[in-house]
């Protein structure tokens, strides 16, 4: 473990910049909206920003991406298809854990089953992350909820804790110690192991009076969800809310789903996209022939919540989908984001 | 930063949103956390615009059609040829067809182009009336042309009435913030004919008889009279033609009511009863095309007058424009008879205040709707809309000159002689005011592609080669021009709009301490008769919208997720559906999807059945969307479709 002046901190994100295109937290100067986005400009990275309103999910997973073209020779009746897509080497840097988590959901989802997506693949295999330890929460977070923060406890390659006047470097990973080498970090004691932990229980303990929104119920909700004994005028009511627009899957960092598309882009040309889908949608669970297994709403409703909190989608995950951000509880127009509808469900059980 | 700030254009909420530009595209869209109205929410529409904005369904270049064809041409050529075929018409047999989807400045150079370049007062916007029955009983009302409460204000409101409007679906982020409020204890009552999303989320619902809304309105007005609910001191201080009203209201037979709306007139009492003990209370209803008739919209207008629940914090009689700029669009003169703002054409000083900025003398008398002139008109200019194109086919294919100006291909592409490209929103600078007066600046973000030039280049390059003299340099310039000639635009520039922009007038909302006058009744008539079903006719048939694809889809067809969500109901329902209740199913022996036939006095189709509980027994919807249905059916029912969202026809519907 290492540490660093707080006045240098953005020294980690330079010495990134040279071998990677940088993404981190950056307030929206019109807007006052922070947004996890690439950076020109270091000095643009504000690792005290909000957190950010659009998770990082983008930077592996975007939200309209080309991931092949074709080019059919009409003469010779030949077609050539071939991979293409961003190939640029990514650092992330600021992440906050929840989001870290969401990533290593996405890794389970994209890569730990039987067929890898080689596009995915390819943006996380070079990517370099760095984590910040919340020493705050927001109003809408319930990590501690989903065993996903306030700090990384996996998955980095950095994870920096502000201890005041200066951060504590931690190195997760051989990528990581060689930087923080690089850099000649002077290395940390016990002392600041142990700061970080009064850090984190800090943290802890102010989610009592700020994170007031959610006082999110999820390791009973989850054994109800998985076991189905949730009164369907339950899903019911959260349906008749649901305004179907798939906020609540575009804004998850741990939400995968996608769709594709072959738009036509010349005579003789084609892009296969990937869109980012939602199985709040109708035609999201439409079968060839017509069927439709989840046609009324409430049906697509307990799936994505089955999907977040069920033992058996744990299983693939090892852990719950949800990373307890709270953000599909800000965009969702219905009033229905997952620590409102673990409410619902507890509520039920209360009954 | 690659997300730049800017605003939804689909529908007239006017959501904040900000758009993933890289270079010259658009890779992505995520909602404006701190928007006034839209507070980081987005609908379906909202989340999936990068597809619209990436689609290679664009035109990329003026067209000419020769021998039958369009082909490819420069703007030059083109611009030639529009202005060479306009001179040759009489002014009279010009029409201008504006679109509710134009910016202001694009729609106040239009207007200007037909006024003060080719010399007529034919201008519309595209078979939208609705909005003006709004707009006339507002003004008529209080002045102010609009929604006379304001979004922002929903919170505060403690009772809303929804009437016959679907708005999760026509408006789903105003949908979001009258939920939110009812979740906060505000008492919401949906009165409509179909059993919507907002219906199950309101506290009360009343399922009407179609047609039968004035009437219900009507009866709350006279519970508040008789059980002397109405806020006689906020009549007496603020209020004119209070008693005429009172007498009209004299005429309405309780005993009819019942019958004539189909509900409990219990649940009206309460009703009427809630709005007026309330503290704050507002009205929504849809305006536009499928906005309510002329007496409806008064009496819903002098309801809540009468119950003082206008000009005040949480009030407001709202009428909601389906899409983005229709609000504007009014503003900027988009109709036979009005130049900006609402001021009228007739009027002297206007017209020579007019006249002088632009060097010309104005006919003062006001034109026509170009589809009320159909089979006169000789030339038609359009700009991106289609529907009355669709609607009259058969004349329109007649004339001489067709122009279609727009951003996307269109199937009124089909009849035009000249099409003449323009920029998106996002690749120049415009402003759109949603459906509360709200104008918002959307700046570009884009590049046009090669040489496609903005709608107010182009529209200044037609003015110049038929010989008048504009200099425009910007859209902010012509924004200037509009302030100058518009009082309720006087203080709005490009450079005071910044997020959440500016509302009209300067005004978050109507004022009553502030109107410098009194609110006038609006005028109302004692005819109550409903449509009523026959024995050979014995369903009504009503016509609505749907959430992903309003009016012809054209813009969501050329999208991939929505254009999906269309194409789920689409494909179950490859020409459409009459949606009819199970127990009418099972009258006539058919289930979900089996083939139907519509029979109507006036002409018949077969469609599919969908079978829903969402509509009455005696009652049947149809989707207003697909093209197929619009263009045959609804055809042979034109004059019925005038009446709005009250449209019902009579049909019977037999098994194929």
């Amino acid at each position: 473990m290492y540490l660093i002046n707080k006045s240098q901190v953005s020294d980690i994100a330079k010495e990134l910049q040279k071998e990677y295109q940088v993404y981190g937290p950056v307030m929206e100067k019109e807007t006052k909206q922070c947004m996890f986005v690439k950076v020109d400009d270091i000095a643009e990275l504000d690792l005290n920003a909000p957190i950010p309103a659009l998770p990082p999910k983008h930077t592996l997973f975007p939200q309209f991406e080309r991931i092949m073209s074709y080019q059919y020779d009409k003469k010779n009746q030949k077609v050539d298809i071939k991979p293409d897509f961003d190939v640029s080497k990514k650092a992330l840097f600021g992440l906050r854990s929840c989001d870290l988590t969401g990533v290593l959901c996405m890794d389970r989802f994209f890569l730990g089953q039987e067929f890898v997506d080689d596009v995915y693949k390819n943006h996380r295999k070079n990517m370099f992350i760095v984590t910040n330890t919340c020493n705050v929460p927001f109003k809408q977070c319930f990590c501690v909820c989903t065993d996903s923060g306030p700090s990384a406890q996996e998955g980095y390659d950095l994870n920096l804790t502000d201890l005041g006047d200066q951060y504590l470097v931690e190195a997760g990973s051989d990528k990581g110690k060689a930087l923080a080498e690089k850099l000649g970090l002077k290395k940390s004691d016990d002392s600041h192991k142990k700061a970080k932990a009064d850090v984190i229980d800090k943290s802890i303990d102010k989610f009592d009076s700020i994170a007031k929104d959610n006082k999110a119920w999820i390791s009973r909700v989850v054994n109800r969800v998985t076991t189905g004994l949730i009164d369907e005028k339950v899903w019911e009511y959260i349906g008749n809310q649901c305004l179907e627009c798939g906020a609540c899957s575009f804004v998850c960092p741990s939400c995968t789903c996608f769709n594709i598309v072959d738009p036509v882009t010349g005579p003789e040309t084609a892009d296969r996209m990937r869109t980012w889908d939602s199985c709040s949608y109708e035609g999201y669970s439409r079968m060839a022939g017509g069927h439709n297994p989840r046609h009324p709403v409430e049906d697509r409703r307990s799936k994505r919540f089955f999907c977040k909190l069920s033992y058996s989608q744990s299983k693939k995950y090892l852990r719950p989908g949800c990373v307890g951000c709270g953000r599909c509880q800000w965009v969702c127009p219905g009033d229905i984001g997952l620590p409102n509808v673990v409410t619902y469900i507890r509520r039920d059980i209360q009954k | 930063m690659n997300y730049k700030s800017g605003i939804c254009t689909f529908c007239g909420t006017g959501c904040g949103h900000l758009l993933d530009v890289r270079g010259d595209k658009v890779y992505g869209v995520f909602p404006m956390q701190n928007h006034p109205v839209s507070k980081g929410r987005l609908c379906v529409r909202g989340w999936n615009v990068h597809e619209l904005l990436n689609t290679p369904e664009k035109i990329t270049t003026p067209l000419i059609r020769k021998d039958g064809k369009l082909v490819e041409a420069s703007y030059d050529e083109a611009v030639s040829c529009l202005v060479e075929k306009l001179k040759k018409v009489s002014p009279d047999e010009i029409g201008f067809l504006a679109s509710p989807r134009s910016s202001n400045e694009d729609n106040f150079l239009l207007m200007k182009l037909a006024r003060a370049v080719f010399n007529t007062n034919n201008i519309s916007l595209d078979s939208d009336p609705g909005h003006r029955i709004s707009l006339d009983v507002t003004h008529g009302g209080t002045g102010m042309a609009g929604m006379l409460g304001s979004l922002e204000e929903i919170s505060k409101a403690d009772f809303m009435l929804i009437v016959g409007i679907d708005i999760t679906k026509q408006n789903p982020i105003i949908g979001s913030e009258i939920h939110f409020a009812a979740r906060k204890g505000a008492r919401v009552v949906t009165i409509d004919t179909r059993n919507t999303q907002i219906a199950k989320l309101s506290n009360g619902f009343l399922q009407i008889q179609p047609g039968a809304y004035k009437i219900a309105i009507a009866y709350m007005a006279k519970v508040l009279v008789d059980e002397n609910l109405a806020d006689v001191d906020f009549i007496k201080k603020y209020t004119e033609g209070y008693d005429s009203f009172v007498k009209v209201l004299s005429s309405l037979k309780e005993s009819e009511v019942a019958e004539k709306t189909g509900v409990d007139i219990e649940m009206l009492k309460t009703a009427a009863r809630d709005l007026a003990l309330s503290r704050s209370a507002m009205v929504f209803f849809s305006s536009g095309i499928s906005g309510f008739d002329r007496e409806t919209v008064s009496y819903i207008f002098n309801l809540y007058v009468m119950a003082g629940k206008i000009g005040k914090e949480g009030c407001g009689v709202n009428p909601i424009t389906g899409i983005n700029n229709l609000q504007g669009s009014y503003d900027m003169g988009i109709a036979p008879d009005l130049l900006t703002g609402f001021q009228s054409l007739s009027d002297g000083t206007v017209a020579s205040k007019f006249g002088k900025e632009w060097g010309v003398n104005l006919n003062a008398k006001a034109g026509k709707a170009p589809n009320e002139l159909m089979g006169k008109l000789k030339a038609l200019v359009t700009v991106d809309h289609d529907e009355t194109i669709i609607r009259n086919v058969n004349e329109v294919s007649k004339m001489d000159f067709v122009a279609y100006i727009g951003s996307y291909q269109n199937n009124c592409m089909n009849y035009a002689h000249v099409v003449l490209p323009i920029a998106t929103y996002v690749e120049t600078d415009g402003t759109f005011t949603n459906t509360e007066r709200r104008v918002q600046l959307a700046k570009k973000k884009i590049e046009p592609a090669k040489n496609i030039l903005a709608g107010w280049q182009l529209l200044s390059k037609i003015a110049e080669k038929a010989g008048a003299k504009w200099s425009y340099g910007s859209a902010a310039d012509v924004m200037k021009e509009i302030a100058k000639l518009t009082p309720s635009y006087a203080e709005i520039s490009h450079d005071k709009l910044a997020v959440g922009g500016i509302k009209t007038g300067g005004v978050n909302r109507f004022d009553v301490e502030k109107a410098g006058r009194k609110i006038a009744f609006a005028a109302a008539d004692a005819n109550f008769a409903v449509p009523l079903a026959s024995e050979e006719y014995p369903i009504l048939l009503l016509i609505g919208e749907s959430q992903h694809y309003w009016h012809q889809n054209n813009l969501m067809k050329k999208t991939h997720i929505p254009l999906r969500e269309y194409n789920a109901t689409l494909l179950l329902y490859p020409q459409g559906y009459v949606a009819i209740s199970p127990q009418k199913a099972k009258e006539l022996n058919v289930r979900d999807r089996f083939p139907v036939k519509i029979v109507s006095p006036y002409g018949s189709m077969e469609t599919l059945a969908q079978v829903t509980d969402k509509v009455k027994p005696n009652t049947a919807y149809v989707a207003y969307f697909v093209d197929e249905m619009v263009t045959k059916f609804f055809m042979e029912h034109k004059d019925v479709l005038k009446r709005g969202e009250d449209t019902t026809i009579p049909v019977r519907i037999v098994k194929v």
